[in-house]
């Protein structure tokens, strides 16, 4: 006994010790939102994000900042994700850091779901207003029924300020401005606690006697009908009377003093307006695709013909959020996040402009360790081993022109 | 002390030690059923329960008082037909809103902040009073189920419509007419509740208008009274006791 004793005193010291450590001595702040952790073909082949602006990197508290870019519903969608038939603008931060003070797409507010067509690009905007003040995450992110959240690159901004002064003010159709952060909370607060006053006035009125063993024995002894007297009967009349005359009352009264409400509003926002991209005049064709392992590079030789009447030149292949860019034609000055952005990741074997008319093969090479941190490698484990991306061509005047390119991948593993 | 002695040596005594039993007992039910409840009409109700912007006229009215039912029915079996108390629907009931406020305020408001007047949960306790009543007066599973079902079924939405009625006075938003509890919704960012897994408003009850929460209120009502005798039944089972003779033990 005394050594089961012992053994069971050791264990709980050891678990104890085990607890606390892991709970003090190491407390990272959770603030990832998964996105390393969804399937690479899923981001690299459903919703492209491009042209992102995050509009202010502090925020105080109640000052609004925007996020706005780009999303393309690609064409080449994995079919085993759902069709965005059914789809939500969502915003990918910890809670109700920010509140959603707007959102649009193609100009129109989305505060439903909506119908996106494949092959389109569509515009965005957040109106984000800060509330919890901290550092905090924020990604754009698309929620598709059936196929789940598609999230968009994300950019860690900060909230300064208390919370304490976060006001929301609303002004109803019938004419009162409220504060949303406190409406309703009073009101809230003092019918539950009146009715659990009820509830808990019911059980003592029975509990003050005695309860369990000797009912029992009454029951069993068959004299049930004793433990019920003519009092009972009269306070539990009382106590049904009571409720559901003040159910009916106070529902009266809520009535009275808010005369005019309407239902929960619900339903799909359809003919949400593309963004009409300029036509592209370059040709971009696929020749082969391998991923390196050992390297952590993709490369891809490509048939670009130039149809255009400007020569051309290829600054940046976009994919998963992760952009690799070729510093001799672009430079990044959006302040986009620098853990997705290889500003000198893109090769070209020949990236000299690209006469109009000209078609050239190129070989082009995605290398940089964001292949492996935001597991887009695993891509090679995927049961659809496909890439995909944008391609973006400039001219000398720094006009631009988007290329989709979409084609099997072979890794090589030596 | 032998075996065969009592553990108790006068009448007083005895009465101290019934209490005391009982007072355990009290303490592990309402602690046992607050965690079961809670877990099954989190796992049922849900979202319903959880957000403002999904307690409409048609599902909510439906679905909540439905599933929560369960356990009310099943505790009153067991309290009635072997103690003779008529408490079981209300202990239920204060077991649940007591474990959902600590998880409305601390975890919604603590941790993740959403404000408590969009996560409230719902309002059972009239009908769980209601359902005790019947029980004592009736003192008949059948009555309590058809008209303590149906009654529990009824006056649920009128029970809850003094704190969700603020919340549905409409609002203009960037050009679109909202309610307040819809604009909490959208206000309030639910990063893993997209928009579309709401379920409101979704139905055929055209003919009714705008009058369709008495309709729905009344089909919950009749839902009710069967889940009431089922899970009645359960209850009755769980708190059945089954003797074995010494020899085949």
């Amino acid at each position: 006994m005394k050594l089961l004793k012992d053994k069971v005193a050791k264990l709980s010291f050891v678990a104890l010790l085990a607890a606390t450590s892991a709970s003090v001595l190491y407390t990272p702040t959770a603030a990832a939102h998964g996105e390393k952790s969804q399937a690479a073909f899923m981001r690299m082949r459903t919703i492209h994000w491009f042209d992102l602006n995050w509009s202010k990197d502090t925020v105080p508290v109640n000052d609004t900042m925007t996020l706005s870019g780009k999303a393309m519903v690609f064409t080449g969608w994995p079919e085993s994700v759902d069709k965005p038939d059914v789809a939500f603008l969502n915003i990918g931060i910890p809670g109700p850091v920010y509140i959603r003070a707007g959102s649009w797409i193609g100009g129109q507010l989305v505060p439903r779901s909506v119908a996106l067509e494949l092959g389109e690009t569509y515009e965005f905007k957040v109106l984000l207003k800060a509330r919890r003040p901290g550092d905090w995450h924020v990604h754009p992110m698309m929620s598709v029924k059936g196929g789940g959240p598609i999230i968009g690159p994300g950019k860690w901004t900060t909230i300064t300020g208390s919370m304490r002064d976060f006001v929301d003010p609303v002004t109803t159709l019938t004419g009162d401005t409220i504060n949303l952060e406190t409406y309703n909370i009073d009101n809230v607060y003092f019918w539950h606690a009146l009715w659990f006053a009820i509830g808990l006035a019911w059980m003592f009125y029975w509990i003050r006697r005695p309860q369990f063993v000797p009912r029992s024995i009454a029951v069993e002894s068959g004299k049930a009908n004793t433990l019920i007297t003519a009092t009972d009967r009269k306070v539990a009349m009382a106590f049904t009377a009571g409720t559901i005359a003040m159910v009916a009352i106070t529902m009266q009264q809520a009535n009275d003093k808010y005369p005019i409400t309407t239902p929960l509003q619900a339903g799909v926002l359809r003919n949400i307006k593309p963004f009409q991209m300029p036509a592209t005049t370059v040709s971009v064709k696929v020749e082969d695709a391998t991923y390196r392992v050992p390297g952590r590079a993709m490369q891809m030789t490509l048939k670009v013909t130039n149809n255009g009447d400007t020569a051309v030149r290829l600054g940046e292949f976009t994919t998963a959020s992760v952009r690799f860019l070729d510093p001799n034609v672009l430079e990044d000055t959006t302040g986009y996040p620098d853990d997705l952005l290889a500003e000198e990741g893109l090769t070209v074997s020949d990236n000299s402009p690209l006469a109009p008319g000209q078609t050239r093969t190129i070989n082009v090479t995605a290398s940089d360790a964001a292949w492996e941190v935001y597991r887009l490698a695993d891509l090679i484990y995927d049961p659809d081993s496909r890439f995909a991306g944008l391609l973006f061509f400039y001219d000398a005047a720094g006009k631009r022109q988007l290329v989709t390119v979409d084609a099997p991948l072979i890794p090589v593993f030596i | 002390m032998s075996a065969s002695q009592s553990a108790v040596r006068s009448r007083a005594e005895a009465v101290k030690v019934s209490r005391t039993f009982d007072w355990l007992i009290l303490f592990t039910l309402f602690f046992v059923v607050l965690g079961g409840y809670h877990i099954h009409y989190m796992l049922t109700g849900g979202d319903w329960d959880f957000w403002t912007d999904w307690k409409d006229r048609r599902l909510w009215v439906t679905v909540a008082p439905i599933v929560s039912i369960t356990f009310p029915a099943a505790v009153q079996a067991c309290l009635w037909y072997r103690y003779r108390l008529p408490y079981g629907a209300v202990v239920c009931v204060l077991g649940l809103l007591l474990g959902e406020w600590i998880n409305r305020y601390f975890n919604f408001w603590g941790w993740t902040y959403f404000p408590v007047s969009i996560c409230f949960p719902s309002q059972l306790i009239p009908g769980a009073i209601v359902l005790d009543a019947i029980l004592m007066l009736s003192g008949s599973m059948t009555m309590t189920a058809v008209v303590g079902g149906l009654a529990w079924g009824l006056l649920f939405y009128p029970s809850n419509w003094p704190c969700i009625a603020p919340l549905h006075v409409p609002v203009e938003w960037n050009g679109m007419m909202m309610t307040l509890a819809d604009l909490q919704g959208y206000h309030y960012v639910r990063t893993g509740t997209p928009e579309y897994i709401r379920m409101v408003e979704k139905g055929t009850l055209r003919t009714f208008g705008k009058d369709v929460a008495p309709v729905s209120a009344f089909f919950s009502g009749f839902v009710s009274i069967i889940i009431y005798f089922l899970w009645h039944f359960f209850g009755r089972w769980f708190a059945s006791t089954a003797f074995v003779s010494g020899e085949k033990v």
